[in-house]
């Protein structure tokens, strides 16, 4: 197994298909469909890398982050949305501590690309350069 | 004082003493014979400066005013000379040094055998009355160069009909109209019609029932569009305090309507803005199923016929992709880089590109009008040139035959650089020219509708203004001003 990714949205179809997607590039996947599943997932279990939905119900995605950030600095968190390439939402993410961000308007094929390059930089140690 | 003539011929004195005037008699030798009291008072002479004296001395204190001394003379001379009386306005100087303004009459005195033995002067001071109405001249003057001054604002007036009977230069400048083309005519002129314009009886309603008249209205100008103004009208009083007529003053409200007309694009752009956001996110959303599955499916086995399929779905939500990309870069500010540009190398660069959108068999000719020198404006010259391409790819589209290109740069007024788009296309119609700043509207069968308002963001980013005037059949100008740094 290449990584153990928690993927967290709060859309089944957006959850199974990365699930799939992930899959297929030998990860192991455990989905949550909020924030609070999230930290509660996170506290049971230990994870390579968290692909995090910014908007969801209940707590954000940005305030789960801040939340991981409070006790785990070292985790790779990658911030996913469907706004696209968003400069104040990019800052607040690198500002609360992300390890990289991805759009859902990208090509499927440059998620995957860019998911295993940002995972990639973050195991070498050039995370949030 | 000093007696006139002989006992038996004496003349009743203390009548010429209080005859309210100054006399005078002069012998033919224009030498003082005879003054009255009057006279005495006015020039503050003596009986004996005046007995036998020089009029010079008593009415110019000798040397004191010599042009007027000269006139005085030259009337003096003709009036004995033709040996007829004369009328005139002189100035003499009284006795503290002033000048009093006197009107004369001169009169000969003519002896049987028709020689001129005297000249008999009458002068009526009116020093007071001139001055008089010099103050109401110069109070007239005034309010002129008031009236005058208030260029921003129309001012006329009427009579009870509603004839015009003064029209304040304000209002030829705003107007266009001339005093002589509208004065006595029917103010309806001005403000007759229907629709925005109330015309003089529906005013006079108004007034009857609020005792005046204030409202948004519209003024007709002798050419061109209506005008937007504040009207006010209220009764107007003659000198004698009685109602004459009506005083109109209308101000100019363009250019307020102007700003509010761009605040309120503003709000709606702004929340059209958080509108799209939203759509846009909740759009991908499902996109990135859709294509996401997509390409897990073409890696499995399919048949032809399936994957023709799969490309075909692919395809289209790759299509609904780019247009929600379209719609969120226009909710969103991407990061701007402000530099010195230089918008002549700005819009030369782009110009290769724009030349791909004429429509098949047109031919466009392209005049570039640069002002050379033109100083940088701070801008972000990716977005600027964005400004500049969509402008000369509308201006292409619009020209279905063949036609011209006009783009000019010019050093405009108030700082601002100003860069025009002219074209001899289609035009567009007066009913869409509120909305084609709009997000998704557009007058193009294949447009999205969203390139004018990604350039209006974006000049209003730089500060600046983008304005339009079209003329459906004839062509559009599309103006932009952007701030020099």
């Amino acid at each position: 197994m290449l990584y153990k990714v928690l993927v967290v949205d709060d859309e089944t179809p957006v959850r199974d298909l990365l699930n799939d997607l992930l899959k297929r590039e030998d990860c192991g996947v455990t989905t949550c469909a909020s924030g609070e599943a999230a930290l509660e997932e996170l506290k049971k279990n230990p994870f390579d890398i968290v692909l995090l939905d910014i908007k969801l119900p209940g707590i954000s995605g940005l305030e789960v982050l801040k939340n991981i950030r409070e006790t785990n600095k070292e985790l790779p968190v990658i911030m996913i949305t469907g706004f696209g390439y968003n400069e104040d939402l990019i800052n607040k993410s690198k500002e609360f501590g992300c390890s990289g961000y991805i759009g859902k308007n990208m090509p499927v094929a440059q998620i995957i690309t860019t998911f295993k390059k940002i995972a990639q930089e973050v195991k070498s140690g050039k995370a949030g350069s | 004082m000093i007696p006139a003539g002989k006992e038996e011929n004496k003349v009743p004195l203390d009548i010429l003493d209080n005859c309210g005037v100054m006399l005078i008699y002069l012998n033919a030798e224009q030498d003082i014979v005879f003054c009255n009291k009057k006279t005495e008072r006015i020039t503050g002479s003596k009986s004996e400066d005046i007995a036998g004296g020089d009029w010079r001395k008593i009415l110019f204190r000798g040397n004191g005013g010599l042009i007027k001394q000269e006139m005085f003379k030259a009337v003096l001379d003709e009036c004995v000379r033709h040996k007829r009386e004369k009328d005139f306005e002189g100035i003499i100087l009284d006795g503290s040094g002033k000048e009093r303004i006197i009107s004369w009459n001169f009169s000969p005195v003519v002896s049987e055998d028709g020689r001129v033995k005297g000249s008999l002067l009458t002068g009526h001071d009116v020093t007071r009355i001139r001055e008089a109405a010099n103050s109401v001249k110069s109070i007239d003057s005034t309010l002129k160069n008031i009236f005058f001054s208030l260029k921003d604002y129309a001012l006329y007036v009427t009579n009870l009909e509603g004839n015009i009977t003064y029209f304040s230069t304000g209002s030829e400048v705003m107007l266009g109209w001339k005093k002589k083309d509208v004065i006595f005519r029917h103010v309806d002129i001005l403000h007759g019609g229907s629709g925005q314009m109330e015309g003089f009886s529906s005013i006079l309603e108004e007034i009857g029932l609020s005792g005046r008249y204030e409202k948004e209205a519209a003024l007709s100008p002798k050419t061109g569009k209506l005008i937007p103004v504040v009207l006010t009208v209220n009764k107007f009083f003659d000198s004698e305090k009685k109602h004459s007529g009506y005083i109109f003053v209308a101000k100019d409200i363009t250019e307020r309507r102007h700003l509010e007309y761009q605040a309120f694009q503003s709000e709606k752009m702004a929340a059209l803005g958080l509108l799209s956001a939203g759509m846009a996110h909740e759009i991908n959303n499902p996109l990135l199923v859709i294509l996401g599955r997509c390409e897990l499916l073409a890696k499995e086995r399919l048949g032809r016929k399936e994957r023709e399929n799969l490309g075909l779905i692919s395809s289209q939500a790759e299509r609904i992709q780019k247009l929600v990309d379209r719609i969120l870069k226009f909710s969103q500010k991407s990061k701007q880089v402000f530099e010195p540009v230089n918008i002549n190398e700005a819009i030369e660069f782009i110009i290769p590109f724009a030349r791909y959108s004429n429509l098949p068999d047109t031919r466009v000719d392209l005049v570039k009008d640069f002002e050379e020198g033109l100083p940088p404006v701070r801008g972000d010259l990716h977005q600027l040139q964005e400004v500049f391409l969509n402008l000369l790819i509308n201006a292409y589209q619009s020209i279905s035959k063949n036609g011209k290109i006009e783009i000019t740069t010019r050093r405009g007024n108030g700082g601002f650089a100003t860069v025009t788009v002219k074209d001899t296309g289609s035009g567009i119609p007066p009913e869409h020219l509120k909305d084609i700043f709009m997000p998704f509207f557009s007058t193009k069968t294949e447009g999205k509708g969203l390139g004018l308002s990604i350039c209006y963001n974006i000049v209003k980013d730089h500060n600046g203004r983008i304005g339009l005037e079209s003329r459906p059949g004839e062509g559009s100008v599309f103006t932009i001003e952007l701030p020099f740094i």
